[in-house]
């Protein structure tokens, strides 16, 4: 294995962060597409299905053959996916308005806190533990390299999720105050209460893998908790997994918590004053935190690279025949397919709970999730202490 | 290219020290309470890069979660709710001048106190560093955030605890000072 | 300690869940069937739109089996009319014992369809019939009267590509 020197190694980090990005502007528009139509699919509608490719070209062709022959399309079901891109294309084109009473300086800046924060998270989150790939010995200047599953393998990797993930929030107050209206900043002030006040359990039920694993490092903690763990290291990983997730939703402010833009409230909360790509910037944070929240979900409670959650895999791997082995082993398709099923599930809580009233917010974090995170930390200690 | 990413690698320190600096003024200069605010924030950021350039992980982080995400944020807060723009520019800090001075030289004189042995010269920095009894089993410059707890709840929890009431003191200095205001 | 329980472990969002999971799947699986389909929604420009029987569309004069307008010309619908949409003008028609509307003007952009045109009609002379797509580019083409300049009543609507034919 040859040594990258200092030029190579930023070049590799470089393409690890290209491909980051890939993995995240693939994800997230299939996201946006995928919530139309599971919202749609719940109420019992089709969602999405009106743009391009059921009208024109050879799918649409085929299409209105179809209709014809009276029967309905084979690609019924995809003909909402072009509406992706004119989605797209429309927040890149749209006339970008500044109030004129506007702050110009932090009303331009807001979006893109909110944007950096949400995508710099990902430094931290190792898709599978050691190489991911290597270079083929042709490629230049690169041949043979390994390229490691993470982009920064850090020994406090979990602090700067927590910390950079906090920062997000800045984003929402500045835009809400830099606005200059009453919504906006309404909205913003709810938003900043709501989020620090659901950090304190969120980063609580973390806890609970910290002392579990005895690590910060997001690959050390995702590989101890899904195969080092006895039997009844069970519990506090799926009562975490339920605090984590509850707080993961308010933290995301997405349905049932989302208190900064809640349309009969506030018209659009923090971000009633933007449009175009600004808009955009903040439309994409949010799906890239959920997309992020879901990765630390899948890392440290629903086994990561590995196939089973909850630390089941450790159980399981020294009956696992042979011949099966490949199912024991990490493998990156595993972690995204949990990410992928627990943004569903983001979509999916979102057409089921309707939204909770603003004190109902609070209360449930400081009443009842704070308490339970600290049980639920109280649990892992003993089992840490007699167990492990 | 190599030489110019080394040169960059052993100067981070330096940068991030400018940048800090730098971002200090403009919070400190800007007429805007929430300018100031965000020139704080770039500034505690800043530091917690610094702190990566001199490996120490665990403090950086600590820097970034607990003044860039829960101290500034408040700060924001109160910024954001108090009308500013009223008593406009110089006029807002002037009687305090004095009280400010003061504080100041309180504050160096302090400093000068703690850190009497480090700048003198009496000690090396070592002296700050974990003693071998409890960095046993320990690759202090891999693991510090291990070496931290454990100085912190060994040798130092004296004033690690003695610290949490200076917070306690100035909360209250804090309610005392609103509440003479108010009357 | 029933609430307690019922507090701690989230039943009933699990149940929710279960009902919305339950649907989701449902139309998931047979969205492209043609059959046996769970979404309630038609796809209605390429599919004919189902309307409901009581469904009020346009205003529409009625002609008997003779082919004679059934219009009386009583009057009674351009006197209850909200919008006063309707106006009627009184004649005579050979061979023909009832008075004869020599105009029945409609200006369907004021209307707004209560129906208590075909209510007060003592005669059954006039329906709203079932067409929905009333969309014109001109303002013109909402005055609709017998026939002449605008549209004529007895006819559907010629805007709408996708119009229901069969009242």
């Amino acid at each position: 294995m040859p040594i990258p020197t200092l030029t190579q190694s930023v070049v590799i980090t470089l393409i690890q962060c290209l491909l980051v990005v890939i993995f995240v502007f693939v994800v997230v528009p299939l996201t946006v597409f995928a919530e139309r139509k599971v919202l749609g699919h719940i109420q019992q509608r089709l969602g999405s299905t009106r743009v391009a490719s059921g009208h024109i070209g050879v799918t649409g062709w085929m299409n209105r053959g179809m209709w014809k022959w009276g029967r309905i399309p084979i690609l019924s079901y995809w003909r909402g996916i072009p509406g992706l891109v004119a989605d797209v294309l429309k927040l890149i084109l749209k006339e970008d308005i500044i109030p004129a009473k506007a702050d110009k300086f932090v009303f331009f800046i807001a979006p893109a806190i909110s944007m950096v924060s949400a995508v710099v998270v990902f430094a931290a989150i190792s898709f599978v533990p050691g190489t991911f790939f290597t270079f083929p010995t042709w490629f230049p200047y690169l041949g043979g390299l390994p390229v490691s599953g993470g982009i920064a393998d850090i020994n406090v990797g979990l602090l700067w999720i927590l910390g950079v993930a906090s920062v997000g929030v800045y984003g929402i107050v500045l835009a809400g105050w830099a606005s200059n209206s009453k919504y906006p900043l309404l909205g913003g002030l709810r938003s900043a209460a709501q989020m620090v006040s659901y950090e304190v359990p969120l980063a609580m039920s973390l806890l609970a893998p910290v002392v579990l694993t005895g690590s910060l490092n997001f690959g050390d903690m995702s590989a101890r908790m899904a195969t080092g763990l006895p039997a009844w290291g069970l519990a506090p990983q799926i009562l975490g997994f339920l605090i984590y997730l509850t707080c993961g939703f308010a933290e995301t402010n997405r349905l049932p918590f989302d208190m900064p833009e809640a349309e009969n409230e506030l018209v659009a909360g923090f971000h009633t004053e933007y449009s175009g790509m600004k808009f955009g910037f903040f439309y994409l944070a949010e799906y890239i935190n959920m997309t992020v929240v879901s990765a630390l979900a899948a890392g440290f409670f629903l086994g990561g690279p590995w196939l089973l959650p909850f630390g089941l895999q450790g159980l399981l791997n020294p009956y696992l025949p042979s011949l099966l082995s490949w199912f024991g082993q990490p493998h990156a398709i595993f972690f995204v397919a949990k990410i992928i099923f627990l943004l569903f599930t983001y979509i999916w809580v979102r057409g089921t709970i309707p939204r909770y009233r603003y004190d109902q917010v609070m209360s449930v974090a400081w009443k009842y999730l704070i308490p339970m995170a600290l049980f639920n930390l109280l649990l892992a200690a003993l089992v840490r202490c007699f167990a492990v | 290219m190599e030489h110019l990413l080394e040169t960059i690698g052993r100067n981070l320190f330096a940068i991030f020290g400018v940048m800090a600096l730098g971002s200090a003024a403009f919070m400190v200069a800007s007429r805007s309470a929430v300018h100031s605010v965000l020139g704080f924030l770039f500034t505690m950021l800043c530091i917690a890069g610094c702190f990566l350039a001199l490996e120490a992980e665990f403090l950086g982080m600590a820097q970034i979660l607990v003044y860039a995400g829960g101290i500034v944020v408040l700060f924001l807060f109160v910024v954001m709710l108090v009308e500013m723009s009223k008593k406009s520019g110089a006029q807002v800090f002037q009687l305090q001048s004095r009280y400010a001075v003061a504080a100041v030289l309180i504050g160096a004189a302090l400093f000068v106190g703690v850190f009497r042995k480090v700048i003198f010269g009496a000690a090396s920095a070592e002296a700050l560093v974990l003693r071998p009894g409890l960095a046993q089993g320990l690759d202090v410059a891999k693991q510090n955030a291990q070496a931290v707890s454990r100085g912190l709840f060994a040798d130092y929890l004296l004033p690690f605890e003695i610290l949490s009431v200076i917070l306690l003191v100035a909360l209250v200095g804090a309610v005392v000072l609103a509440k003479t205001e108010r009357v | 300690m029933n609430k307690i329980l019922r507090t701690l472990i989230p039943f009933d969002i699990a149940k929710g869940l279960a009902i919305t999971g339950k649907h989701f799947a449902k139309v998931f699986f047979t969205a492209n069937r043609r059959k046996v389909r769970y979404h309630i929604v038609s796809e209605y420009p390429e599919v004919v739109a189902k309307i409901q029987p009581r469904f009020r569309g346009r205003l529409t004069l009625l002609k008997d089996e003779q082919g004679e307008i059934k219009c009386v010309c009583c009057l009674a619908c351009e006197k209850i009319c909200p919008t006063q949409v309707i106006t009627i003008e009184k004649g005579k028609k050979e061979g023909r014992k009832m008075p004869f509307p020599v105009r029945y003007d409609f200006e369907m952009e004021r209307c707004i369809f209560c129906e208590f045109c075909v209510e007060s009609c003592g005669f059954d002379s006039i329906i709203l019939n079932h067409q929905f797509e009333l969309a014109a580019y001109n303002r013109e083409d909402f005055s609709l009267g017998m026939e002449g300049l605008g549209q004529n009543m007895f006819e559907p609507s010629p805007v709408g590509k996708f119009s229901v034919a069969d009242d």
